[in-house]
């Protein structure tokens, strides 16, 4: 009876105290660093931005960009996703027709986008407020990039009610655009600041907003300094987030443990106390 | 007809008349692509190797290729089917690509035979497994022949987890009367590699009887011969498919770790991931020197692989066949534990898992998967699987100590010698099964 006694109450707590590895993780390990995992994806976490960078299987969230709200740290709310699926260097799609390989340091992501004639990397550089997409080769290259959003409420203050069909922006440096998110009752706010002028900048109606900015360059170099933010207009619902999963799952692990410290003593009982019964 | 002979054709009339109809894309895909190069004289292991370092070199992490990562010798037992597949509907291609997250092409007719072909094998254990149980109990063989967690994993899915255990339930059954046949069946039993940690175990039971020993080490090098040419023809591949992979992989599965799942860095899990190995180590240890002699065998076994499924890294929904014919002949161990790791199938799996080919077999069907699958999706995003997952695993891993206690306790207190222990079976069980392999080997 001692030895089950010891062992009940080590593997209890071992159980307890592994279902807090996650919790412990994302507090003082996942911060600030790029982290690649399992299927061969990144990700990055900061006090203001989530960034994924997807595996190399998929074409899309090359990267995807979120902002964290202030007063909902733990949500992550798509701010943009740069898109491999539907960008186009020298009229070779980035994701079907170059051989990809990806690199991280705490800080940086390099991506290599190789073809026997061309090489290209994608670099995704943090800092506290903004994500900076770099694409640079040692020679000039045609590029069409494509930018999404589900969806932009207004583009460089134009809306919706303004456009009916695909719409060529002035040219500019700078795309400042609006979206709002139902759940959290907020109204977010992104920038896209380039290196270089580029030669067209087209954004794409679709029902309720724009969900696309494309960008057409001719350049060795072009970067894409991404910052957002969002701010709460009405009283937020606390709604439920993949974020929140660490916290859970200590209550989890002992909520069955309990249960089963529980069934072990007062199951015994019952069942002793029936078996007396019967007998 | 007697009693035995019906519960026999009826697990296999159940598995035969369902074989044809799913499939887990993963796991069928990869016996399929595997069998073919087997049929083709190709080295499978240089294959999947080339693969990992493919996608180790794209994504600059630790990750490997899911593919064959098994004993050389388990693919000839589906080869052999695959080719009388080959002879009937000729050699083009059946299944492309179904390692995930590529969902596979399937090309019909020829789909189900294909199906039904390369589970035959998984059948025939099934099918050998109700046939021994039920000369001992027929109550038992009736467990196991309508479980349907044990139907689910073999002629649902096609995962080969019940010829590991026909082996493992031959080896212990044939233990007490012939060593070689012993280390033969276990040596078999090792296609898949987690009950490697059963070979101290032996160890230690036979050191000193050094005849046996070596008897029983005879039976095992046999099976270890296709591992050792291949050792010399490519070492650097099969150290990297069956040892690198399978000791670096990431902890997880129908256990207390999958919440590693949530925690995504690649480089700190596999850090983690060495903490159950560490306890393994000690618990094997432990286990063995303190009860490995006197124990009786079938409840040394049991423990183990207790152990095992408390420590392992990896524990996937389908490794509990296994050891399921031995749990039913323990009468310290509650055979419903099952009902975890089938419960946790339904969790984790994709739905195509479930109702391949059927799903691919018209637009209309494969419509309603897409919508189906998008609600999975999105269920899964928001990490609402993930928290049943967790609960299920944990649950799962305290049935498996509590088993693995009553174990302990009977044998501590002498009462583990049940009456179908290795010692003591009738002769229906291990003696006609040693009888029937000796004629076969003659």
């Amino acid at each position: 009876m001692k030895l089950k006694g010891s062992l009940t109450v080590f593997f209890a707590v071992y159980i307890i105290a592994l279902s807090f590895i996650p919790l412990l993780h994302d507090t003082l390990l996942a911060q600030a660093r790029w982290a690649g995992y399992g299927t061969g994806a990144y990700q990055y976490q900061n006090q203001h931005y989530f960034i994924l960078f997807n595996d190399p299987y998929d074409g899309s969230s090359k990267p995807h960009i979120h902002v964290n709200p202030d007063f909902a740290p733990a949500s992550r709310i798509s701010l943009v996703e740069f898109s491999d699926w539907t960008s186009w260097v020298n009229d070779h799609n980035l994701f079907n027709e170059f051989d990809v390989t990806m690199r991280a340091s705490t800080q940086t992501l390099d991506v290599t986008y190789s073809r026997p004639e061309l090489v290209i990397h994608k670099y995704i550089e943090m800092s506290s407020d903004a994500v900076k997409v770099i694409l640079q080769s040692e020679k000039e290259f045609r590029a069409h990039l494509e930018i999404w959003r589900w969806v932009m409420t207004s583009i460089n203050g134009i809306s919706i009610e303004d456009v009916a069909k695909p719409l060529a922006i002035a040219p500019t440096t700078l795309v400042e655009f609006t979206f709002s998110d139902d759940r959290l009752q907020g109204l977010g706010r992104g920038r896209i600041v380039m290196s270089a002028m580029p030669s067209q900048i087209q954004i794409w109606p679709h029902e309720k907003g724009f969900n696309k900015i494309t960008v057409d360059f001719v350049n060795s170099m072009m970067s894409f300094t991404v910052s957002g933010s969002m701010e709460a207009v009405g009283t937020p619902s606390q709604p439920w987030n993949y974020a929140l999963l660490p916290y859970v799952m200590p209550v989890v692990a002992i909520t069955v443990v309990a249960l089963y410290l529980l069934v072990g003593k007062y199951g015994r009982t019952l069942k002793n106390r029936a078996t007396r019964r019967s007998s | 007809m007697e009693e035995r002979s019906r519960i026999v054709l009826l697990a296999a009339a159940v598995r035969v008349a369902i074989a044809p109809f799913f499939m887990h894309a993963g796991d069928v895909g990869t016996i399929y692509e595997s069998s073919i190069m087997a049929l083709k004289g190709l080295n499978i292991y240089d294959f999947v190797s080339a693969k990992t370092l493919q996608m180790q070199n794209a994504t600059g992490l630790p990750v490997f290729f899911e593919g064959y990562a098994y004993h050389p010798l388990l693919i000839y037992f589906f080869t052999p089917f695959y080719w009388i597949f080959t002879l009937i509907a000729g050699q083009g291609p059946v299944m492309i690509d179904g390692h995930y997250p590529a969902l596979p092409v399937l090309i019909y007719p020829w789909t189900p035979l294909l199906l039904l072909m390369l589970k035959i094998p998984i059948i025939l254990a099934d099918v050998l497994i109700v046939y021994v149980i039920a000369g001992m109990d027929a109550r038992k063989a009736k467990i196991y022949a309508f479980c349907p967690y044990v139907i689910f994993v073999g002629a649902v899915w096609g995962m080969f987890d019940a010829l590991v255990g026909l082996f493992l339930l031959a080896s212990y059954l044939t233990s007490s009367r012939s060593k070689f046949l012993s280390g033969l069946f276990y040596g078999l039993s090792l296609m898949k590699l987690y009950t490697a940690v059963l070979l101290p175990l032996y160890a230690v039971r036979l050191y000193g009887r050094w005849k046996e020993f070596a008897e029983f080490l005879g039976g095992l090098a046999i099976t270890l011969l296709p591992v050792a040419y291949y050792l010399i023809v490519s070492p650097k591949s099969i150290w990297n498919v069956l040892v690198i992979f399978q000791g670096g992989r990431l902890m997880g599965g129908v256990n207390l770790y999958n919440f590693i799942w949530i925690v995504q860095d690649l480089i700190f899990d596999l850090v983690v991931s060495m903490v159950p190995t560490i306890l393994l180590i000690v618990a094997l240890f432990y286990l063995i020197t303190r009860f490995g002699r006197k124990a009786p065998l079938l409840e040394s076994i049991l423990a183990i692989m207790f152990v095992y499924f408390l420590f392992g890294k990896v524990i996937n929904e389908q490794f509990l066949v296994s050891i399921f014919p031995l749990i039913l002949l323990s009468r310290e161990c509650d055979h419903r534990i099952w009902v975890a790791p089938f419960v946790f199938i339904f969790l984790r799996s994709p739905f195509y898992y479930f109702m391949l080919p059927i799903l691919w077999t018209s637009p209309v069907f494969y419509g309603y998967y897409l919508q189906a699958d998008d609600v999975w999706r999105q269920l899964q995003a928001a990490g609402y699987l993930q928290i049943p997952m967790y609960a299920v695993g944990v649950g799962f891993s305290l049935l498996i100590f509590w088993n693995l206690l009553r174990v302990i306790e009977s044998v501590r207190g002498g009462v583990g010698f049940t009456p179908i222990a290795t010692d003591r079976l009738p002769d229906s069980s291990g003696v006609g099964l040693v009888r029937s392999v000796r004629k076969l080997w003659e």
